[in-house]
């Protein structure tokens, strides 16, 4: 390749980063305007918004509401999704592939018709809609990514490890408790933020299975259809810097698991 | 042998650290105390005395899931498409019909955001391709290997922040009083502030900030794999850049563009807020005509699910239509 050519795409590159940063860095921004109207130029700064979100009990109960859903539906997504995972990553049986594409099924349905599919379903079972719909419909969609996340370290344990606490007596659960599960737990850790972060941040999920409680997406949206303000910049500002912070803490957990640093 | 069991799995429990450094605390862990106790002796003995029986155990539960919690909501919502109402009145019959369809083409209403929808799904995953294909090179191909974890870092942070977030961004960026306008004001270039909001193009924009990411990522993973020494050996055999691109690096990224492809163009049609927020009357897209159904009380539920199914079939089809072909084009490549 041609200095050139690598200096040209080199500005693509930060191009994009900019198109993928500026947005937010202006969001960021306009939580510190001292003034109620969302707009530039922003001529003097606050952090009375701020205060006003820590004080505010509606969107305090909006976020611990959704940090209960995602905590529950990601520990339901986990289970499952390792179960699926051992028994796709096991020996061959005829249906298989059948079963590999069922599991990714709810990762490629769109969010609009897997929102209102499950609504459908909630109906058919007699679930009323709120927290349990919800933490049941995020769950659902989330096993997908467990599979893949820990159908990927399953592949690398070592077969010998298994045979070995075979030969030593265990039965299959109790080698699968105390060889596998300590094994997968750097998977464990990425693919259950990942969970995390998703349902947290879901909105037409919750917004079609969701009593009269709304989680903070929903009720993000909710005021944002009664008017732009700096307040919903500073909610806006505390999700972005836990979700960036929650992300980076498991992505390294995750590149330190594929370096072989972490091995039980 | 149930002794013989019973001792050994003790032994593993809560001797041999070798195995696993969790969970000992004073010689024996609770997974030792569990495995030697009667009960899960018991029950080991019942359940897991054959490997037959130890494969219909682990293959029950997933089979269970992935039918009732995978397929069982979508066949359900194709169920209900086909019946009058739902969920149906005591008192009454559950009457089949293909009412629910029959309304979607009697209408303009309907059929206009339903195409609109495909086609603003086609286009944005096409611009969002040619958007990301670049970076998706340069990661791959320009920056050393060691680095390319921050690189894609960089561009991975945003995308875990929600839908909503997101979209709220792009409405400070685009507002009438937004980043953009106040730029375009302070050089000069306009008086009055571009109504950018509330039209297909913010949506556009909005969009292809959303998914541009499921493209980047299959993308980058193609390019990766793609060997230096291809395009070096079409280099000295005398092939410019522009040759190479076309000929070599453009057909063996074929996989990473089908897939990326796919799941822009699947995801695309079924955002909702997203419409809501940053489009106008214009832009009504088929997801909210969807979910206009379901803001009511039940009667109209057969109605959004026979066009949800619409949506879906017709977007699935697409999808596999053109895998099929860069399938097909990939074959063509490879001999």
């Amino acid at each position: 390749m041609t200095r050139h050519t690598r200096l040209v795409m080199s500005m693509i590159y930060w191009a994009f980063v900019l198109y993928i940063f500026v947005p937010l860095i202006l969001m960021v921004t306009m939580g510190f305007k001292d003034s109620k109207f969302i707009g530039f130029p922003i001529r003097s700064w606050t952090l009375d918004w701020y205060l006003e979100v820590f004080g505010d009990a509606e969107v305090l109960s909006a976020f611990g509401y959704s940090m209960l859903i995602g905590v529950s539906s990601t520990l339901v997504s986990l289970a499952v999704g390792v179960w699926i995972a051992v028994l796709l990553n096991g020996r061959g049986f005829v249906g298989k592939g059948l079963i590999y594409g069922l599991t990714l099924l709810p990762a490629l349905i769109p969010g609009i018709i897997s929102a209102i599919s499950f609504r459908i379903y909630a109906q058919l079972w007699g679930i009323p809609p709120g927290t349990g719909a919800i933490i049941w419909c995020h769950a659902v969609h989330n096993v997908p990514f467990v599979v893949l996340i820990v159908a990927a370290r399953l592949g690398t344990l070592p077969k010998s490890h298994l045979d070995a606490a075979r030969d030593l007596g265990a039965d299959p659960i109790i080698a699968f408790m105390r060889v596998t599960l300590p094994y997968l737990r750097p998977a464990l850790i990425g693919g259950g933020v990942f969970c995390m972060l998703i349902s947290f941040d879901d909105f037409v999920r919750s917004f079609f299975l969701g009593g009269y409680q709304p989680t903070l997406p929903v009720l993000i949206f909710a005021k944002l259809r009664s008017g732009m303000s700096p307040e919903i910049n500073a909610i806006a500002t505390v999700v972005l810097v836990l979700t960036g912070l929650l992300g980076i803490w498991a992505e390294r957990t995750t590149r330190r698991m594929k370096q072989g640093k972490l091995h039980s | 042998m149930p002794g013989k069991v019973q001792t050994s799995a003790a032994t593993l429990a809560g001797k041999s650290g070798a195995v696993t450094r969790t969970g000992e605390r004073d010689g024996r862990s609770l997974w030792g105390v569990i495995a030697a106790s009667q009960v899960y002796q018991a029950f080991s003995n019942a359940l897991l005395s054959s490997p037959r029986r130890q494969f219909a155990i682990l293959i029950a539960f997933p089979v269970l899931w992935v039918l009732t919690q995978h397929l069982g909501p979508m066949l359900q919502m194709l169920y209900v498409s086909f019946v009058e109402a739902y969920p149906v009145s005591s008192g009454y019959e559950q009457q089949f019909t293909l009412d629910n369809y029959a309304r979607f083409f009697g209408s303009a209403i309907f059929i206009m955001p339903f195409f609109r929808t495909l086609a603003f799904a086609a286009t944005l995953t096409l611009a969002t391709l040619v958007l990301t294909y670049p970076v998706a090179y340069f990661l791959a191909r320009h920056v050393k290997r060691s680095n390319q974890m921050i690189f894609l870092l960089l561009l991975l942070i945003p995308f875990w922040v929600g839908e909503i977030v997101r979209t709220y961004a792009i409405m400070i960026l685009l507002g009438n009083n937004g980043a953009v306008n106040l730029v375009l004001k302070w050089l000069g270039l306009i008086d009055r502030p571009i109504p950018f909001m509330y039209t297909g193009f913010s949506l556009s924009v909005g969009i292809i900030y959303l998914s541009a990411l499921y493209m980047l990522l299959p993308l980058y993973s193609a390019l990766e794999k793609l060997p230096r020494s291809y395009t070096e050996a079409a280099a000295d055999l005398g092939a410019g850049p522009w040759a190479r691109f076309w000929k070599v690096t453009l057909p063996l990224s074929l996989e990473g563009i089908s897939s990326g492809a796919t799941l822009v163009f699947l995801i695309s049609t079924g955002y909702y807020a997203t419409p809501v927020l940053l489009g106008g009357p214009s832009t009504t897209v088929f997801a909210e005509t969807i979910a206009g159904f379901f803001h009511t009380a039940g009667d109209e539920w057969p109605t959004g699910a026979a066009f949800a199914c619409l949506m879906f079939v017709t977007a699935l089809a697409i999808s596999l239509a053109f895998g099929q072909m860069m399938n097909r084009l990939q074959k063509g490549v490879r001999k």
